[in-house]
């Protein structure tokens, strides 16, 4: 998704701009549309007596879960939606904004048809499922929101090609100027170029700490060698480059993880939660 | 034999260049060393890494000089001969070298294959930014998931149910506990993994016939007709959730399920609560005109007086219902009041006293409790037996012999009739007790209590106001022309159709709801008005009453003078 959303200050307040972001979109149209979903359903969850105890299995109840289960429905068509990106009243953008707004509005709409009653069964599940879906949502926005900028101001203009081939470029000098080295630096030499900047595991990548890292491991083993010559020294300079490339190359690919990792469970829970709720309707009428 | 050095390398356009050269020497060294007859600029290659010496009849024997092995036609080795008429290929590091023959020469040809000197590979082709090279797929996770909570919370129980044999009991729907929406009830707690038994058939809702299978016992609550009648003043939204549910195959109001929602918590069936009643007793007149019944919606603010059942004549012992209203008295057949006993300066509260805990009397004279004597489980009271409650005081000795009184026997006018005439009344029955004081022999208030000479237990008098029976009970002929008393019928329930339970009012005093103590008249009905019970009991939300009270607190559904479910011993508190 291109457009950042919060960081359009600089375009006026509320006027719309093409620079708008999605949760500001339309004048927050889709906010105030959410929050009299959520009233009207509050109001009438707290106005309807349902005997002996409020539950999904009363009026009230079934029109929330109408309700709900037609907002999960279509809040999930976002995932096909999303492939056609049109401008317009109902441009992609409205659409996500909506998506988000209404997404929210769920917690509510559905916490309601649940009449507080939990327990372990597919019904619960469903609306356990959807809350890890709202939940890494929301995760989603504030990524969004955040790391763009923070994404840009690593990068420093580069490209993520170009990123690779600063490392290539350093690579290749290091290749060079560490073959008069013997046996045991040009084993650490060889050893940081043949480590994989996208060969580590997801936690490596989300938390950016690399504590095994084969070119710092390089870089203080030549330094406790002793030895000063000066093909040591240029390979050390080297590494110290080669070093810094590959921190600003981790940190693009931390904020790229952050920024889609939370997909990773938002796009499997929703299927899982299209399931579940399939399940819960057919189980809810089976057993009627 | 001499060796030849073919080097082939490729420019950045993938032409290849071609350089040979002859070697002199039959031993050539191998290494990273510039030095090195053949340069192998690899960091994985030793600086002096291996030897080839060039043996007779055109074999080469290849030796590593450190400990790092070389590759031979791809398998590790630190020695090896190779006949170059045959060939072979060596590997160091990246630099692949085949062993040939060319005319006399060995020929070496040097190759570098992986060019990039990072050596992870060509990373731009890895696409190693995104997450999708160190996570499963969005869409195989997707679908994995799918599946698994399709077939275990949906496929499962349906195939189950379809081929599950209802004749077998211990044959049950496997996986439909996870539909549960909640523990059934604690009457229900047997059915809990047997969802099949309320819920026969698939996509039609639990039916009245299902439930009735069980409950054979119970039956409507009113004719059909009337219920139906009784329903058309429902709210117009009531009526159209009612049309919706029956879309959907509910059965309607007045089912089974519609009052007992199940799968609320294993607990107590919580009883329907009073919107239920009210929906038709609140304007029952107006759908039903020509019920008996007064509107009833809440007890606090719409319900009627109450109506027991009071003995009218007492001959006949025909009851009618009166309001209270009304100011009903009762003709129960006995002609005392109750003040004559507790007023506590009444002689019969005197007499109680002196007679004290040998009869089971206090100090203070006669209380309630002397006579009204509570049920085994406290609900009512005991019918009043004479032997029991009154003989204390009131003896029905007319005779005795010997060291042995004879007494009349108490409701027997036949057998009082045969003893009063056979009895030998010449002699006076001698009181046992000597009285002290003014009561003393010779003194003014002695009296000799002799039968012979008292009216009361002559056979004439006996059963007449002046007779023994005459002091509580009044004379009249029997239809057989003998002479008898009036029969008495005390009652032990007055509200035929709502339930009222002592014990739960027991730490109230009996006068706090009876006045009996001021009662002057045998004919005052003791019972408290609607408005004595609101001083506690108001309606289900009333919150400020002390004890909210809902319609089935009193009243039962289905069985109208049944206890009722939240009267029958597991009575919950309101909040």
């Amino acid at each position: 998704m291109a457009t950042a959303p919060g960081n359009d200050a600089a375009h006026g307040h509320g006027a719309p701009s093409s620079h708008e972001g999605f949760l500001r979109h339309g004048r927050f149209r889709w906010l105030k549309i959410a929050t009299v979903l959520c009233a009207v359903s509050l109001v009438a969850y707290l106005a309807v007596d349902v005997e002996p105890r409020p539950n999904g299995g009363s009026w009230i109840g079934y029109a929330l879960g109408t309700i709900g289960a037609g907002l999960i429905v279509w809040l999930s068509l976002l995932g096909i939606r999303k492939r056609a990106i049109t401008p317009g009243r109902w441009s992609l953008k409205a659409w996500t904004s909506a998506h988000v707004y209404l997404g929210l509005s769920l917690i509510v709409v559905a916490t309601l048809h649940t009449g507080f009653q939990l327990g372990l069964n597919v019904h619960t599940l469903a609306y356990a499922l959807m809350m890890l879906v709202i939940l890494s949502g929301i995760f989603g926005i504030w990524v969004y929101a955040t790391l763009p900028s923070a994404l840009s101001n690593n990068r420093e203009e580069m490209t993520q090609g170009q990123m690779v081939d600063a490392i290539k470029g350093l690579d290749r000098q290091l290749n060079d100027a560490a073959q008069p080295l013997g046996r045991a630096e040009a084993d650490l030499v060889l050893a940081a170029l043949s480590e994989d900047p996208f060969g580590h595991g997801l936690w490596r990548r989300l938390s950016g700490n690399y504590p095994d890292c084969a070119t710092q491991a390089a870089l203080e083993r030549l330094a406790l060698t002793g030895t000063s010559s000066a093909e040591t020294e240029r390979v050390e300079k080297l590494l110290v480059r080669r070093k810094a490339q590959l921190e600003r190359l981790r940190r693009h690919m931390r904020l790229k993880a952050l920024l889609e990792v939370w997909l990773y469970v938002h796009v499997p829970a929703t299927m899982a939660l299209l399931a579940a709720l399939l399940a819960h309707i057919i189980s809810v009428f089976f057993y009627w | 034999m001499s060796f030849k050095l073919r080097t082939i390398e490729l420019t950045a356009t993938g032409r290849e260049i071609v350089r040979d050269r002859d070697i002199a020497s039959d031993n050539l060294s191998i290494g990273r060393a510039a030095e090195n007859d053949i340069h192998l600029p690899d960091l994985a290659v030793e600086s002096r890494h291996a030897t080839a010496t060039a043996l007779a009849g055109g074999r080469v024997s290849i030796k590593a000089v450190g400990k790092l092995s070389f590759t031979i036609d791809g398998s590790d080795s630190t020695e090896t001969f190779i006949d170059s008429a045959a060939g072979a290929e060596l590997g160091f590091g990246t630099y692949r070298i085949t062993v040939s023959r060319d005319g006399d020469a060995i020929l070496l040809t040097v190759r570098q294959f992986e060019e990039s000197a990072t050596r992870s590979g060509d990373l731009e082709e890895k696409g190693g930014f995104s997450l999708s090279g160190v996570l499963p797929g969005k869409r195989i996770m997707s679908w994995s998931l799918v599946g698994a909570i399709l077939a275990v919370f949906l496929a499962l129980p349906v195939i189950s149910h379809m081929f599950y044999d209802p004749a077998d009991k211990d044959n049950t729907v496997i996986g439909d506990s996870s539909w549960s929406t909640g523990d059934l009830s604690l009457a229900h707690h047997k059915l809990e993994d047997q969802c099949e038994a309320c819920h026969v058939d698939a996509f039609v809702s639990v039916r009245d016939e299902t439930c009735v299978s069980c409950h054979e016992d119970i039956h409507d609550h009113a004719d059909p007709e009337r219920l139906a009648a009784s329903r058309s003043g429902h709210p117009l939204g009531q009526k159209f959730l009612w049309a919706v549910a029956d879309t959907f195959g509910k059965e309607g109001p007045g089912s089974c399920a519609d009052c007992h929602v199940e799968h609320e918590g294993a607990r107590d069936m919580e009883s329907p609560h009073q919107k239920f009643c009210a929906d038709c007793h609140g304007a029952l007149a107006e759908s039903v005109p020509d019920t008996r019944l007064g509107d009833a919606s809440d007890f606090g603010t719409l319900h009627p007086q109450f109506t027991p059942a009071v003995v009218a004549d007492a001959a006949t012992r025909e009851k009618v219902r009166i309001s209270l209203d009304k100011k009903p008295t009762e003709d129960h057949g006995l002609k005392f009041p109750h003040k004559l006993h507790l007023n506590p300066k009444g002689g019969a509260a005197r007499m109680a006293a002196n007679i004290g805990s040998a009869g089971g009397y206090g100090a203070k004279g006669m209380q309630c409790k002397d006579c009204h004597r509570p049920t085994e489980d406290g609900i009512r009271f005991k019918p009043i037996k004479m032997e029991r409650d009154c003989e204390a005081c009131h003896s029905l000795s007319y005779d005795k012999v010997g060291g042995i009184f004879r007494k009349l026997s108490h409701g027997d006018v036949d057998q009082l009739i045969a003893d009063l005439s056979a009895g030998d009344l010449s002699q006076p029955t001698l009181t046992p007790r000597r009285r002290p004081g003014d009561y003393a022999e010779g003194r003014p208030y002695h009296f000799n209590f002799s039968g012979s000479v008292w009216k009361g237990l002559q056979l004439q008098t006996a059963l007449s106001d002046e007779g023994i029976c005459g002091e509580c009970h009044r004379p009249m002929v029997q239809s057989d022309g003998k002479p008898g008393v009036i029969p008495v019928t005390l009652s032990t329930r007055y509200m035929q159709n709502g339930w009222f339970d002592h014990k739960a009012h027991k730490q109230e005093k009996c006068a706090s709801c009876h006045f009996a103590e001021k009662s002057d008249k045998a004919s005052d009905l003791l019972l408290p008005g609607i408005k004595d019970c609101r001083t506690c009991h108001l309606g289900e939300d009333a919150h400020e009453a002390d004890v909210p009270s809902s319609c089935a607190m009193c009243h039962s559904y289905h069985v109208p003078s049944q206890v009722t479910h939240q009267s029958g011993g597991n009575r919950k508190k309101k909040g």
